[in-house]
């Protein structure tokens, strides 16, 4: 099958990248081992810099609205992170001090919401907290399951019955100016936590859950199928198993499902497998390793130096990635491959100049795929 | 020294990270809350089953196999085939009647073709329909597909010269359903690849591919067929040089995947050998070869990718052809199942779920209410059908009508 | 006789104390177990596991060997929910001498232990993971054993015989009456709240903290921490333990323990100021693996779920320091005969093994100082919850139709889970997926098992125990502690001490899979929720 480019890795660095380059025109193709690293994503972005409109128009073309508005994020802990960009269901406060008197709602059964650390994290800031539980019958047949009480099931039963869960919360509420209700809100309907707002008197913000997330969960259907719709291809729960490279250039790959029909790129290929948990970086007792094209890698050479034995600390492992040059091309063997592009997490800390998380692998793939496009 | 030096347990379950996204797409788990899910019946249930089989649970029946999870699982894990596997291994419960007559669509079709239409006419009388869901559970709201009068093998048998006559050749591994309810199907197939330039013939006795022999618990008879077939596609791959082509995306995860991961019957001289045939017909397509269409074929195709040919990740072959078609208006499906998974919906304690699973899916067709709806699957067809009432048609059947 | 008044003290919440708290309460004794953190802590729940047949000591010390193959006998009687039979394989490999075979087997034999030579086909078919190039194979019959549901069984015996239990409590001084030990002083490490106990005995059970124990109340005992490290493999791969026929030596045995299955183990003198901080180091991670997988292959390439250490409390019978006289059998000490301390026993030496026996060994003394004259029924009387031979009996006798997460809770509580709240939503939902741990077992633990911490928690229901390493359940847990206990802040502190303690044991295995975890988790925990 043949391509202009070929994008190895679906996440959110591949869906940028590959969504950039379709509306430019280009004939692009994901390969994706399967879902990714979004379905954990917290909806906020740390280190970004005032995003471009270009970015913000990129997520509003996909129905995905963010809004950029540094500050904290509330977490699921009752703690505060910063952040600059976030989803649009998700708040970022200016101060930690969210409200005077708040009401923690909460699914009966449902073990994946923190409502008393999050009760004891903002009394702590001088909030006043009351934590109540709703029994919703219809969320009853989801305990039937002793495992299966998930924020993305509880989001599929619950967002049809938004009107029930807005009229229960108001009849909850007594003097509180603020209502924290878990993320599991909006998932095909992606109205619903707007919806929610405007029934419930009082500010309402959604807190995290254990994943998956389900603001993660949509934005990545969202990307997807706008990817899809834009004419990509997107080969879900394939691996690239074998690269063809010749002379600096890469020709193909081979994937598990089709074997010896080979993906060819007329133009060029992205590597945006992530770090370890995707393996796009592996670990193993001597080295660490990018497995589809062998490329050189930042690490050290120490297995006692990749680890904090502090859990808390800052992980060496973290850090390390695929060494690219200052166009984002790979480097194997200390050169550069000729038409293979690194984005996204797989390039660890090697270019900080793109951030971390969520912010790099948007910018990184954003500049790798306007290196492609010649701009 | 191969001390850990291969960076994943080469146990796949232990690649599990427990990061739930299987859950999320289980179709099973959003209709039936009595499955244990993805994650507990296939990575976390089988450290349990390893430790004592007594830990084996029963409800492991209720997964559809629709793979769903093993396409969505980002660490590689083969979660529908450890639970297909622990059902072989420790489910020892002897099939009911029904299951045994569900599952043996060959010998079922063998009985029924000669007396086609009696057969097709009791069973969809409203009484005989009673009857079965009384005494055998299968849900009166099922019509059963119609047999065909005339085997499909009989009519490729009598064009076997002319096929010959074509400089290539391949064999087709037609399956039950086209042999012996719909062999039109077939017919189509040739059309289209005589179009190439390409002649078909059979395999010299192909069996069902036994995947229904699988799911419903009849694994030893199930690996007597892949046994048989595996033969019989040596004797076509490694004898003939022939490439095998199917119509049928599950049997064809069947012929390849499901023999040697569940039924431990080798397969890997000829696995890569055997492909749905739009994915050669494209391969021809790319090299060079064309097809003449109509110029005045229009139809609006909404594309349904079924599960099974989801996992062997060849929906985007029948994509490609559809929309390689001009005058086809075409529509990509949002992927989900259709909840009818061959034999699981037919059954009556199933009916419920296997409706509230398909929903998702035919909620959109009917919004998007096309000419066609196209599928790779028989049962998909089946189900889509008498669920929403729209035409389902096979890829390759659309092809043909579109061909010159 | 007043609230803090007891018959004996003892110190130290290792299985010998615990085994030691419920012989004295069987035999009608007022008793109090003293422990500065939680059970089993120390060598008790730091070892392999194993079920010993005594045939590891056969050779060289027939002794233990003997006691092992007794007490083996004994504690599948009484304590059956603790045990797995798994029976044990003594291989020979092609680099190993055949001829120790007889040897071995003949020792055994004249220790009472049945060690049956049995051709390598049969070996290989008894337990497919075996080293398939094994040349000889003698079958003896091993087992493994839960120390954590061991220890926790026997302090609950004794709780219910009246016995009480400070654990996080530690002893800061002794009260002396002249030349006798009349009591302690304590402070508790959670609320820094100090209390006086009185006993006319205190028995100090420390293991290797035992020295420092006894130096307190002014006598010597001589301990020689010798470190011992072992991994954690992440399902079980083996049904039988695999040992080799060869002269003790590193690595030597894999025990099938619960899910998992344990690799075992190295020998390191150390100093003794590490024994409250042991780690494992690369080498020895190393050594490990390589000689684990010449008992079982596959091990070279399954995924290790962590590595851990232990400090074996080997004594010197005498106070002679250089440790020439070391015992690796039971010494009981009473300190009136040997230093002129009344009131004061140390019981230390032996093993997991032997702990019922040293036990009996220790309260014997108890009583004939106070004057007790009570036979000791421990080697007859089952522990709570091994009532019944297996848990597939106790979950067919208590539920009709049981669901995983029932049968799971039989085989960790034996005929206890028949207490566990089950049968409704609230109750049967699940904290813990990887080991099938409910909320009612979660809470059956905390009501009558002492539990103040996740880690205790892990101990009572291996909740944490399995492949995420407590990647969901300890934030669920901890939902829960904070609700028994009512105080969030403490468990938020909690979790974090929890994930620490499970990230030891993970970095030094931290590659492949379980690095791909390890930066899951940071993800969920650092990222997400915000810990």
């Amino acid at each position: 099958m043949k391509y202009d480019v070929v994008i190895i890795g679906g996440g959110l660095s591949g869906l940028v990248a590959g969504i950039t380059l379709q509306k430019a025109g280009k004939r692009t193709a994901i390969i994706s081992t399967g879902q990714n690293a979004l379905h954990f994503f917290s909806g906020t972005f740390e280190s970004l810099q005032e995003p471009s409109q270009r970015i913000k128009d990129l997520f509003l073309e996909a129905g995905v609205r963010v809004h950029y508005n540094p500050g904290v994020r509330l977490t699921p802990m009752g703690t505060f992170k910063e952040a600059a960009l976030s989803l649009e269901d998700i708040d970022l406060f200016p101060s930690e001090k969210i409200g005077k008197r708040v009401l923690i709602v909460n699914f009966q059964g449902y073990h994946d919401f923190f409502s008393s650390f999050l009760a004891e994290g903002l009394e702590k800031q001088g909030m006043q907290c009351r934590v109540r539980f709703l029994n919703l019958p219809e969320l009853e047949r989801l305990q039937q399951s002793p495992s299966e009480m998930r924020s993305v099931q509880i989001a599929r039963t619950v967002d049809p019955l938004w009107e029930k869960v807005v009229q229960e919360v108001r009849l909850l509420l007594k003097d509180e100016d603020t209502v924290i209700l878990p993320q599991v809100f909006g998932l095909a309907d992606t109205s619903v936590p707007g919806r929610i707002r405007q029934g419930i008197p009082a500010r309402v913000v959604f807190a995290g859950t254990l994943p998956p997330s389900v603001p993660g969960v949509r934005t990545q259907i969202l990307l997807r199928k706008r990817y899809q719709l834009l004419g990509g291809t997107y080969l879900m729960g394939d691996e690239v198993v074998r690269a063809h490279v010749h002379e600096g250039v890469v020709h193909s790959v081979a994937t598990k499902n089709l074997d010896s029909h080979y993906v060819e790129a007329s133009e060029a290929f992205i590597l945006s497998t992530g770090s370890y948990f995707s393996k796009g970086l592996v670990a193993n007792p001597f080295r660490v390793y990018e497995p589809v094209f062998g490329l050189d890698v930042e690490y050290k050479e120490d297995r006692n130096a990749w680890y904090n034995p502090s859990f808390a600390g800052d992980q060496p492992y973290m850090h390390f990635g695929v060494k690219a040059s200052a166009d984002l091309l790979a480097l194997k063997d200390g050169e550069p491959l000729q038409n293979l592009y690194v984005a996204g997490s797989v390039l660890g800390d090697t270019h900080p100049e793109f951030g971390s998380a969520a912010g790099q692998a948007i910018q990184s793939a954003l500049f790798v795929a306007d290196k492609i496009l010649g701009l | 020294m191969k001390l850990q030096e291969f960076t994943s347990s080469k146990h796949n379950f232990e690649e599990c990270m427990k990061c739930t996204v299987c859950t999320a797409y289980c179709p099973v788990l959003q209709a039936n809350p009595l499955y244990p899910g993805p994650k507990q019946a296939g990575p976390d249930g089988e450290r349990l089953r390893l430790k004592d089989p007594y830990f084996f649970n029963k409800a492991l029946k209720y997964c559809l196999n629709c793979k769903r999870c093993e396409v969505a699982c980002p660490s590689g894990v083969a979660v529908a085939d450890l639970i297909q596997a622990a059902r072989i291994r420790y489910d020892h419960t002897p099939p009911k009647l029904r299951d045994r007559m569900l599952a043996s669509t060959d010998f079922m079709g063998s009985l029924a073709r000669p007396f086609a239409p009696l057969v097709n006419f009791g069973t969809g009388l409203g009484i005989s329909k009673t009857l079965l869901d009384a005494t055998l559970k299968i849900d009166h709201r099922r019509s059963f597909p119609k047999y065909s009068g005339r085997s499909f093998e009989g009519w490729l048998k009598r064009h076997r010269k002319e096929q010959a006559a074509f400089p290539e050749q391949v064999a087709y591994y037609h399956g039950c359903y086209v042999n012996y309810n719909y062999p039109q199907l077939g017919k189509d197939l040739v059309k289209v690849l005589n179009a190439l330039g390409i002649g078909v013939q059979l395999l010299e006795k192909e069996k069902c591919c036994g995947i229904a022999l699988i799911t419903n618990g009849m694994s030893a008879t199930a690996k007597k067929h892949a046994d048989h077939n595996v033969a019989q596609l040596r004797q076509a791959v490694m004898d003939k040089g022939l490439k095998v082509v199917t119509t049928s995306s599950t049997c064809t995860l069947t012929l390849r995947d499901e023999y040697p991961n569940l039924l431990g019957v080798d397969n890997a001289d000829v696995r890569e050998s055997i492909l749905m045939a739009t994915r050669l017909i494209c391969e021809k397509l790319e090299q060079g070869a064309q097809l003449k269409f109509k110029a005045d074929y229009h139809k609006k195709i909404a594309y349904h990718v079924p599960c099974h040919l989801e996992r062997l990740g060849w929906g985007v072959f029948s994509e490609r052809l559809l929309r390689g078609i001009p005058g086809v208006e075409f529509y990509l499906l949002d992927s989900a199942c259709c909840g009818i998974s061959g034999t699981y919906g037919f059954k009556k304690e199933n009916y419920e779920t296997s409706q509230a699973i398909g929903e998702a899916l035919f909620s959109q067709i009917r919004a998007l209410s096309p000419d066609v709806v196209a599928c790779d699957c028989e049962t998909c067809k089946w189900q889509i059908e008498m669920s929403t009432g729209f035409q389902v048609m096979n890829p390759i059947s659309i092809l043909a009508e579109a061909l010159e | 006789m007043k609230p803090n008044e007891f018959d004996v003290i003892i110190i130290g919440g290792g299985i010998t104390g615990a085994g030691t708290q419920r012989d004295c309460a069987m035999r009608g004794l007022r008793t109090l177990l003293i422990e500065r953190s939680d059970i089993a802590t120390g060598a008790t729940g730091r070892n392999h596991g194993l079920l010993h047949s005594g045939a590891r000591y056969a050779v060289n010390d027939s002794e233990s060997a003997e006691e092992c193959i007794r007490e083996n006998m004994i504690l599948r009687r009484i304590a059956a929910h603790c045990i797995d039979e798994t029976d044990g394989l003594f291989i020979t490999l092609p680099e190993d001498d055949l001829g120790y075979q007889q040897t071995f087997v003949d020792a055994c034999r004249k220790a009472g232990i049945s060690a049956e030579i049995i051709d390598p086909d049969l070996a290989r078919r008894l337990e497919p993971s075996v080293n398939p190039s094994l040349i000889g194979a003698v079958k003896v019959p091993d087992g493994s054993v839960d120390p954590f549901r061991l220890c926790a069984a026997n302090m609950l015996d004794a709780k219910l015989r009246g016995g009480q239990v400070r654990l996080q409590t530690e002893v800061t001084g002794f009260i002396k009456e002249g030349d006798t030990v009349v009591g302690v002083h304590t402070r508790s490490r959670l609320t820094g709240e100090e209390a006086d106990y009185y006993a006319p005995v205190t028995v100090n059970a420390c293991g290797i903290w035992g020295q420092h124990m006894a130096e307190m109340a002014g006598v010597k005992v001589n301990m020689f921490p010798a470190k011992g490290a072992l991994l954690i493999f992440a399902h079980r791969v083996n049904n039988v333990v695999i040992n080799r026929c060869r002269k003790p030596s590193n690595a030597d045995i894999l025990v099938p323990g619960d899910t998992v299955c344990i690799i075992g183990t190295t020998s390191t003198r150390i100093p003794f100021e590490e024994c409250d901080n042991v780690a494992v180091t690369p080498d020895e991670v190393d050594l490990l693996i390589t000689e684990g997988a010449k008992l079982a292959p596959s091990l070279s390439e399954t995924r290790i779920l962590r590595a851990y250490a232990g400090v074996r409390p080997l004594v010197s019978a005498d106070d002679d320091p250089s440790g020439r006289n070391i015992s690796r059998g039971i010494v009981c000490l009473d300190h009136e005969v040997r230093d002129g301390l009344k009131g004061f026993i140390t019981i230390t030496g032996g093993k997991l093994m032997t702990y019922r026996l040293m036990a009996e060994i220790a309260t014997d003394l108890v009583c004939k100082k106070l004057g007790v004259d009570k036979a000791c029924e421990t080697a007859e009387t089952p522990l709570p919850g091994s009532e019944e031979k297996s848990y597939e009996a106790v979950a067919q006798k208590i539920w009709e139709a049981p669901t995983t997460a029932q049968k799971a809770a039989a085989s960790r509580m034996g005929t206890r889970a028949a207490r566990i709240r089950t049968g409704n939503k609230r109750d049967d939902a699940l904290i813990c997926e990887c080991e099938e741990v409910s909320v009612g077992e979660i809470n059956a633990a905390i009501d009558r098992l002492e539990v103040s911490t996740l880690t205790d928690l892990r101990r009572r229901t291996r909740v944490g125990m399995g492949t995420c390493q407590g990647e969901f359940c300890a934030c669920r847990a901890a939902g829960l502690l904070a609700k028994a206990h009512g105080c969030v802040e403490r468990e938020r502190r909690d979790l974090e001490d929890f994930l620490q303690e499970r990230w030891k044991g993970n970095f030094p295995i931290g590659w492949g899979d379980t690095l791909r975890e390890a930066e899951y988790t940071q993800w969920v925990y650092k990222h997400v929720l915000g810990l």
